[in-house]
């Protein structure tokens, strides 16, 4: 293509979308702000960490551009860019708040969270979801997709949540790449070789037809320009998050154990309307369920023995004036066989998004909103071919954003983990909360992705992995390191994962209902995370200097 | 991953900061800044080992032919020397452009 | 005094073992499950057999056959493939059904080979140019049996290979009218085939295939992967050489250099003016990054010496340019290629892995053993030749009246491999490699003295003007960057040389680096190529990047 855009790499896309002459970068190269996180791993860092921030205007109007360099370590989001998309998001609320129109465009081309730093990639991610929920209330948020990378992992729940999401023919979307899938479900489940079914599946066209993206563009600098500024002119919003009710019903009666193609879904998906669901609260049975630290813990918190739901996989039940949510296994899940163990795959976030979304309606106009307490057990996302193909990022995105509506309305949201909490499972159901309790025990995993599949990519044996994280807090798996990072409200070692006694039962309640006090005239961001003293210490040290210097360079 | 440093003699005084170049596979940035120090520094963050001595002699040359006084430095995932010396006339061009 | 002998032994010898399967042909045609009792019965131990192995096509079901036959029956054969790619090449060398072979390349399997010939279970006739081995396949080679694969054969055993010919008529030749075996696999049987490609009365033996024959998509070089080095390279190729010596008629060795020098003809060379002057009349395979070329006007002629996966659409659709049948199929032809190559075209340009202090280049290095393919016939000068083309009359360098021109072979490379190895050595690591495997010749790909060119990021250096081996390693040095042997060279030779006309800088040709971007290429990725081709190429699902 001659005005080509996919070609430029992430510093001219962000230059080439302004008007002539109106760019400034913000915090750029010169700055000397490096991930300190890469160089103690080997890894050559980028005196951007891949991330560049620009300001100026587009035809006129006043607009923020963040734009990933995919050369770079694959565009995987670190503390110190995300710190930098996160500070961004926040300066352009800011500015909107106080009356002054800036739109925010956010061009992907990111494989997720970056492997080396996952924990503080996760966080980051997070972050960013939080700002552009609250950025949607007073502006679109604009997504551009122009391919290379594409969007995946954790950035594919963030472009799913953009307001109006643009791509080239030459883009990718997925929660999971194909070899990923490949490597948990076998190549059965997706093969990773078939350059064909990937692009049949995960390529825009696809996604264009079945509501994943919004708009193809061709692969031409002002053709992207212009299908950017008719979106906000048009103030454009898919709702994409917001479609639950059409998700659950085009859930209802498929069977995931019958094959089902592109051809297939592209037909089935127009048809589809949406319906009216409730999710029932979980009910007492005689029963007992398969066994987790998260259902123990629930049936322990709200008092329902063997707990039963419509949803085997989501309870769910207000005690006390709290919300309580779990997701948990069920291993004999007919329709869904990849989240037997707990995943979080399409029905789960749909679901949870919908609970939330209850809660924040019966709520609605009252005073005192009710507390939503989000018990943490997930071993991870759901890895399968369907999950793709109907768009398990979309699922993950519409629970993260309900969490994140509710606590941005004045729910205090806190999350109880006595069990693993990660990756995209974690993103969907906890990383949205304003404070995090934990177990202190040795058995939970907290990180972006399990050691099997993190050892596969970076081609290390298990034990070496475990090796190389276990003194570096930013890719630890264990929940102590993690601590150091300033996420947690709250560690308690005395109490062990599987030990729900009557006694520690009654001490949780207490601390979730000191978390709960904890909030109250508290900011209802995410910003605890990084201005507790763990993080102003040590935890967030680089994420803070670059959230001052994006303040400092902002206005000038 | 390997740091690599580097001084040279130089006289052509650099004014204002310059940036080239991506961290790609194959690929190197390159950061020039003012000096007010006598010589010319080069700092250099590498992912391949071992080539300290091809290094000195792509510098070397690069400096003869442009004697640029400036404080460098080189993020380098890999690249070839031809690489190394394209971005560092894109560099150097970009400075004298800015001039 | 007169032989007294029978004049038809062979004759009667191939007639005698044809009988031995007569039980089991219908006419010529076999079935496919008796292709392994077959062989067995046809091939004879210590037999010259040729398996077709082209750079594209692949007899595939015939080899994985053989590697399967009883070795107590069938042993010690004289393996002649062109092209060692199949393990199953090698298999039958572990298994000692063959013992010895002559080849031309063996790129895929260069490591395996390598390893045989050392251990001494493969005992190598030679390493042949592909003229070399087409020829002596007439001469001293002549094979016992060949077994060659065709898309389709119809009842009267006419044999359709169309867009992948490559070598079968070549081989069939050799043994059809010389009491040879002809077995050939055919992907189908058809009651008429589109075109004769070979005539039915040359073959012995049809069995239909268990499968298509495998064919690599060889030549297909995705744009995305061209680097602004290879661009710089292409824009000083483009003005030093094509332009300084207007050349018309040209092989492009295959790789990013070249594609990339491909895909700057519309755009950077329509910008010099140069179109109609240069590059018009091709001996190449169908290389997809040359359809912007052939699209915007470029090209008159390409003849092919094989097919590339994805073209047939584009090319049935383009009869003007390439060599077509009635039917609407390209035709290749390797051996009419290298003819061509080597004889009739004013330059070939290409790359190699190591270029020595005098400009012998090879792409041998330790533990391997490619072989050589086509590049040393077209790299080559056929000093007989008496070419009026400007290209190759430039190449005279004195007045003498007697003085002849020259091919033009180009060398381009960029001074330090992708792996940070300098390809300027002083010694090539072919030299190591011949006393390894005990060869006679050293594995050069191109010798100096047929060099006329060398192209590298730093400059070119114009050998054919230097008159002493001391002044031709000054001009290497001099664009050998800091490779060792480049670090030898100093500003002032360097300075010497540029005033001589024996080297160019860049700026000497008017290249300015910072132009060298991809933006200039004309296509930039696969799915530009498809829309070039108005969507006739079909490139295949392994370079897919785009929904």
């Amino acid at each position: 293509m001659e005005n080509s855009f996919v070609e430029l790499n992430g510093r001219d896309r962000a230059k080439v979308l302004f008007d002539h002459g109106t760019a400034r970068e913000l915090v750029g190269p010169l700055d000397n702000l490096y991930s300190p996180h890469l160089m103690p791993q080997g890894i050559v860092p980028e005196s951007d960490d891949g991330i560049i921030l620009m300001k100026g205007q587009i035809k006129g109007l006043d607009s923020v551009v963040i734009s990933m360099e995919g050369a770079f370590q694959g565009g995987g989001i670190g503390e110190v860019g995300g710190a930098k998309i996160v500070a961004a998001l926040e300066q352009t609320l800011k500015d909107n708040q106080n009356g002054h129109k800036e739109y925010p465009i956010i061009v992907f081309d990111t494989g997720g969270v970056r492997l080396q730093e996952a924990n503080y990639g996760l966080l980051s991610i997070s972050e960013i979801q939080n700002m552009i929920i609250a950025l949607k209330k007073y502006v679109p948020v604009i997504g551009v997709v122009p391919g290379r990378v594409g969007a995946f992992g954790g950035m594919s729940i963030t472009s799913a949540m953009m307001s109006y999401l643009i791509a080239t023919d030459e883009a990718r979307v997925a929660l999971n790449g194909p070899e990923v899938i490949e490597q948990e479900a076998g190549v059965r489940e997706f093969d990773s070789s078939d350059k064909n079914l990937i692009w049949n599946t995960l390529g825009t066209k696809q996604r264009a037809a079945t509501g994943l993206v919004d708009e193809i563009v061709d692969d031409d600098v002002d053709l992207i320009k212009n299908s950017i500024v008719a979106a906000i002119q048009a103030k454009k919003d898919s709702h994409r998050t917001e479609n639950v009710d059409f998700y659950l019903n085009l859930l209802k009666d498929i069977d995931f154990n019958q094959p089902m193609d592109t051809e297939e879904y592209r037909k089935l998906f127009p048809t589809v309307k949406a319906g009216n669901h409730h999710i029932a609260e979980a009910q007492k049975s005689a029963t007992p369920k398969d066994k987790s630290r998260g259902r123990l813990w629930f049936e322990k918190l709200t008092g329902i023995e063997n707990a039963e739901s419509e949803v085997s996989t989501v309870l769910h039940a207000t005690v006390d004036g709290k919300e309580f949510i779990a997701i948990v296994p069920d291993t004999q899940n007919k329709r869904f066989p990849r989240v037997r163990n707990g995943e979080v795959g399409l029905m789960e976030g749909f679901t949870v998004a919908k609970i939330v979304n209850q809660v924040i309606e019966e709520d609605q106009g009252k005073e005192q909103k009710r507390p939503i307490i989000c018990i943490v057990d997930v071993p991870s996302q759901a890895y399968g071919y369907k999950e793709e193909l109907i768009g398990i990022n979309v699922a993950l995105a519409s629970s993260a954003a309900a969490y994140a509506k509710a606590r941005q309305a004045g729910h205090p949201v806190v999350d109880f983990i006595p069990g693993d909490a990660v990756s995209g499972g974690f993103l969907a159901h906890g990383l949205q909360s304003n404070r995090m309790i934990a177990l202190g025990d040795d058995s939970i995993t907290i990180q972006a992705m399990s050691k099997a599949s993190a050892a596969r990519i970076t081609l290390r044996t298990i034990e070496e992995l475990e090796e190389a994280t276990k003194h570096v807090p930013a890719m630890a798996y264990d929940v102590f390191n993690y601590t150091k990072l300033g996420a947690l409200y709250k560690r308690i070692d005395s109490i062990k994962s599987w030990d729900a006694s009557d006694k520690n039962v009654a001490r949780i309640q207490k601390e979730i209902d000191a978390a709960i006090d904890s909030t109250k005239g508290q900011p209802t961001d995410l910003s605890y995370r990084y201005t507790n003293e763990i993080a102003v210490k040590e935890g967030r040290v680089a994420t803070l200097k670059m959230r001052k210097a994006v303040e400092n360079q902002w206005n000038n | 991953m390997e740091k690599l440093n580097y001084k040279f003699d130089t006289q052509e005084e650099v004014k204002e900061p310059v940036h080239v170049g991506v961290v790609a596979s194959g690929d190197l940035e390159v950061l020039v800044y003012p000096t007010t120090d006598p010589q010319t520094t080069v700092e250099i963050v590498t992912g391949s080992d071992g080539f300290g001595e091809v290094w000195k002699n792509v510098l070397d040359r690069f400096f003869a032919r442009y004697p640029l006084h400036a404080d460098f430095k080189i993020n380098d995932f890999g690249a070839t020397p031809g690489v190394v010396n394209l971005r560092l006339a894109q560099a150097m061009e970009e400075i004298k452009h800015g001039e | 005094m007169k032989v007294k002998r029978s004049w038809t032994q062979q004759r009667d010898a191939k007639n005698a073992r044809m009988e031995k399967v007569s039980s089991l042909l219908n006419g010529k045609f076999a079935k496919t499950e008796d292709a392994k009792e077959i062989l067995e019965r046809l091939i004879e131990p210590n037999d010259k057999v040729v398996i077709e192995g082209d750079n594209q096509k692949q007899a595939d079901f015939l080899s994985r056959t053989l590697a399967n036959v009883d070795p107590e029956r069938v042993h010690d054969l004289h393996m002649i493939i062109s092209s060692i790619s199949r393990p199953e090449h090698l298999d039958i060398f572990d298994k000692g059904i063959a013992s010895k072979i002559d080849f031309a390349y063996s790129g895929a399997q260069s490591t395996r080979v390598s390893q045989m010939i050392s251990s001494g279970r493969m005992k190598v006739g030679a390493i042949h140019t592909y003229l070399e081995l087409f020829g002596r396949l007439f001469i001293d080679l002549i094979p016992n049996v060949v077994l060659v694969a065709a898309e389709k054969a119809d009842r009267n055993g006419n044999l359709y290979t169309g867009f992948n010919t490559e070598e079968t008529p070549t081989i069939v030749e050799s043994a059809a009218f010389k009491n040879g075996i002809v077995i050939v696999q055919a992907n189908e049987i058809v009651d008429q085939v589109p075109r004769v490609d070979i005539p039915g009365d040359q073959i012995d033996v049809i069995i239909p295939a268990d499968k298509p024959y495998e064919l690599e998509p060889l030549f297909t070089r995705d744009p995305q992967n061209i680097t602004e080095i290879q661009i710089l390279m292409a824009m000083m190729a483009i003005r030093g050489i094509y332009e300084k010596h207007n050349v018309q008629s040209l092989n492009h060795g295959v790789g990013f250099n070249t594609s990339a020098i491909e895909l700057l003809l519309p755009t950077y060379g329509e910008k010099l003016g140069l179109k109609g002057k240069i590059c018009r009349n091709w001996e190449l395979n169908p290389t997809p990054t040359l359809i912007p070329a052939i699209e915007s006007g470029w090209v008159e002629s390409i003849h092919s010496f094989g097919g590339e996966v994805g073209m047939e659409k584009y090319i049935a659709a383009r009869p003007d340019i390439f060599f077509v049948g009635k039917d609407g199929s390209m035709r290749s032809n390797r051996a009419l290629g290298q003819v061509a190559g080597q004889y009739a075209i004013d330059m070939f340009i290409g790359s190699t892995l190591q270029i020595d202090k005098y400009g012998n280049s090879s792409t041998v290095t330790a533990g391997r053993v490619p072989g050589f393919g086509g590049a040393p016939n077209m790299g080559s000068n056929p000093t007989g030749r008496r070419h009026s083309t400007p290209a190759w009359q430039a190449m005279k360098t004195t007045d003498n009246p007697l003085d002849k021109g020259q091919k033009l072979v180009v060398q381009m490379v960029e001074t330090f491999g992708a792996n940070k190895q300098p390809v300027f050595v002083d010694k090539l690591d072919a030299v190591d490699v011949q006393k390894e495997i005990n060869m006679e010749n050293a594995p050069i790909m191109i010798y100096s003295e047929d060099t006329t060119h060398i192209v590298t990021e730093e400059g070119i250096a114009y050998l054919y003007k230097t008159d002493s081996m001391a002044e031709r390693q000054a001009a290497i040095e001099a664009i050998a960057g800091v490779t060792p042997v480049g670090l030898r060279s100093n500003a002032s030779q360097l300075q010497d040389l540029r005033n001589r006309g024996i080297v160019a800088l860049p700026e000497d040709l008017g290249v300015h680096r910072g132009e060298a971007k991809r933006s200039l290429l004309a296509a930039q990725n696969m799915s530009d190529l498809v829309k070039w081709s108005d969507g006739l190429y079909n490139p295949p699902a392994k370079f897919r990047s785009w929904s």
